[in-house]
């Protein structure tokens, strides 16, 4: 029988093999961050061990960094200690790091592609759970805690559990490529199969909506493969994929020889067998809007806040955490997803903040100016973005629309730099998680496309944007 | 082990609520403990007792990798977690630090658990009894990949054979 693209990704980088056994896997690129990282420092020292791969490691800081003037203080103290504490430990253990005042810092997941450290069929971990956001150049990349990084760091190889293999296809074309976004195509997979729908397998998104979409789409859908519960997400590898990591700063030097291999090599035989499979339709997909506190619970933007018993389907436990979400969210069923009024926009995070992302967003908001019940930001995903944004005048369409445009990070994502929504406030936001809290204590976050949140800081709350010129 | 339920009959419980996110930075797991589970339940900390069980149910732990929310837990006195299923990633945090014990539990049990029931549990017969209603049900076994990494106290101490 053949073999998927997962299963010769694990087979080529198993180390130790044996029955009930958990196998040794090795990881070819570590990527470290400052908040997940110091206690696996702090374990090596303890244990006097050193990085076993130092130039296979390579470090930035993206979780608590400030999006203002990076020239002035930082003024959480906190923060200032856990950046200070990466500098120190990727200095005393010989690990590159892109600091606050690097060109090339940015979200983790964001600099990994952009600088050619990302490469098909390699094996990638990082202490964050968007780690899967890689796999759509057809690397096996997982989210890891902090003692499998200190594992990592040690040994650059894990104990794993082979997980599960799931093929996701998604067929057809979608009519309006603008309007309808990467985004839009994740969130109505996760919609279908729930948070918990991919828990302990590997996805392997397929078929001519994957093929179709630019390797930042494909980013998209890859990053959020974690809040469908999966391990990891991966696409097979294609001529897009290889030019988008031609002549990166990273690129290895004998490219074209491994492009050769990888052609050949990383795809899944026709023969193959997954352990699970799930086909999505985007032919007449809709724009998506979440309503409530798990990406799960999303629908169309055309449709309505819906009711517990039409949700919960007689599932008595989701019934009851549907009436709670809503509790929260602020929101009565039956209302009109186009009548929700937002108070705050969000275009940023490892999910949304490439410059495909803010190009779109940008056709949105050209020579318009946002609603003023509305302050929006967006947070490039790097500085190179930020960079390539600002050569092509991006900034400017997004401040003379009264966005504020800021330095890059993961900022209101995650709540953890002083971006954070107040208790109450509503959000549109291209992030990925809905979760209470997520965004600040008592904030409400509505989960969408850059596109789609874009419309909304113009009239101040979700509107339809198929209707919208953005050609 | 023997312990006290504190019961959360909710799917979905994710680590932004078990240590939100601006509880990060903290490094002193004693303070990180007095934020466990803010986000769902600003009470725990008063309730929670040095050997008590959380009882929740599917998905347990989903959303980010932060291993510091079984951290938390663990130094809030949280020695095992009972739940329907676990997200990966929390899971095997759990395990691989040594923090608490996840324990995959069945419908009935979740549905006649109460909080405060005591209940004892028996890793090696894979047994849950609850003493205050006198009953017992199954749990789910560990796979034995983890089941020797608990009985090792931990990935770093887990050796192959």
């Amino acid at each position: 029988m053949g073999k998927t693209l997962f299963e010769k990704i694990w087979d080529s980088h198993v180390v130790v093999e044996k029955e009930n056994n958990p196998s040794l896997i090795y990881i070819d690129r570590h990527l470290v961050h400052e908040v997940t990282s110091p206690q696996a420092f702090e374990g090596l020292r303890i244990n006097n061990r050193t990085v076993r791969r130092p130039n296979l490691t390579i470090a930035t800081m993206d979780h608590n960094v400030p999006t203002t003037d990076r020239r002035l203080p930082i003024l959480d103290q906190t923060s200032a200690i856990q950046m200070q504490t990466l500098e120190k430990n990727c200095k005393d253990f010989g690990i590159e790091l892109f600091d606050i005042n690097s060109p090339n810092q940015g979200i983790v997941h964001v600099i990994g592609p952009q600088l050619g450290i990302t490469l098909p069929g390699s094996t990638i971990v990082c202490g964050d759970s968007h780690t899967s956001t890689h796999g759509a150049f057809g690397a096996l990349a997982f989210g890891i805690g902090t003692s499998e990084v200190e594992h990592v760091l040690a040994s650059q190889t894990l104990w794993l559990e082979k997980p599960k293999s799931f093929e996701i296809r998604v067929d057809g074309k979608r009519k309006n490529p603008h309007a309808v976004t990467a985004k839009d195509i994740i969130l109505s997979i996760i919609k279908n199969i729930g948070t918990s729908g991919g828990t302990g397998t590997i996805v392997e998104y397929s078929g001519e909506g994957i093929t179709d979409l630019s390797m930042e789409e494909r980013m998209t859908v890859c990053n959020m493969s974690i809040e469908a519960g999966a391990r990891a997400g991966l696409v097979a590898p294609d001529e897009k994929t290889f030019a988008y990591l031609r002549n990166r700063k990273y690129t290895p030097k004998n490219y074209e020889s491994l492009v050769g291999h990888w052609r050949e090599n990383l795809k899944t035989d026709t023969n193959a067998k997954f352990d699970k499979t799930f086909t999505l339709h985007i032919d007449n997909i809709a724009p998506q809007v979440s309503w409530g506190t798990n990406p799960g619970m999303t629908c169309d933007v055309t449709e309505s806040v819906p009711f517990a018993e039409d949700y919960s389907n007689g599932d008595q436990s989701q019934k009851k955490a549907m009436v709670k979400a809503l509790e929260y969210m602020d929101l009565k069923p039956g209302t009109p997803i186009t009548e929700i009024k937002i108070d705050r926009v969000f275009i940023g995070s490892c999910t949304n903040a490439r410059i495909e992302d803010l190009i779109e967003a940008s056709k949105v908001i050209k020579d318009q100016k946002i609603s003023k019940n509305v302050r929006a930001m967006v947070v490039p995903g790097s500085q190179m973005v930020k960079k390539q944004a600002e050569e092509m005048g991006i900034d400017k369409i997004f401040t003379d629309a009264k966005f504020e445009w800021r330095e890059a990070g993961c900022s209101m994502c995650l709540g953890m730099n002083p971006d954070i929504l107040s208790p109450g406030e509503r959000c549109a936001s291209t992030s990925n998680r809905n979760f209470e809290g997520r965004q600040g204590t008592g904030g409400r976050t509505h989960l969408v496309s850059p596109v789609m949140a874009a419309a909304a800081a113009l009239e101040g709350h979700f509107v339809d944007v198929r209707q919208l010129d953005l050609n | 082990m023997k312990g006290n339920i504190i019961k959360y009959a909710k799917d979905n419980i994710d680590t932004d609520v078990i240590i939100p996110g601006q509880y990060l930075k903290v490094h002193d797991y004693a303070e990180l403990a007095t934020h466990a589970m803010e986000g769902l339940d600003p009470d725990f900390h008063s309730k929670v007792k040095e050997g008590d069980f959380i009882l929740s149910g599917k998905n347990f732990g989903c959303g980010s990798s932060r291993e510091h929310a079984p951290i938390a837990l663990s130094h809030s006195g949280i020695k095992a977690v009972l739940a329907l299923s676990f997200a990966r990633i929390f899971y095997r945090n759990a395990v691989d630090g040594a923090f608490l014990l996840p324990i995959e539990i069945d419908q009935d049990a979740y549905d006649e658990i109460s909080e405060g029931d005591e209940i004892d549990i028996n890793i090696s017969a894979n047994e849950i009894k609850n003493i205050t209603k006198n009953q017992t049900y199954k749990m789910k076994p560990f796979s034995e990949i983890i089941g020797k990494i608990i009985a090792a106290g931990g990935l770093f101490k887990y050796k192959p054979e």
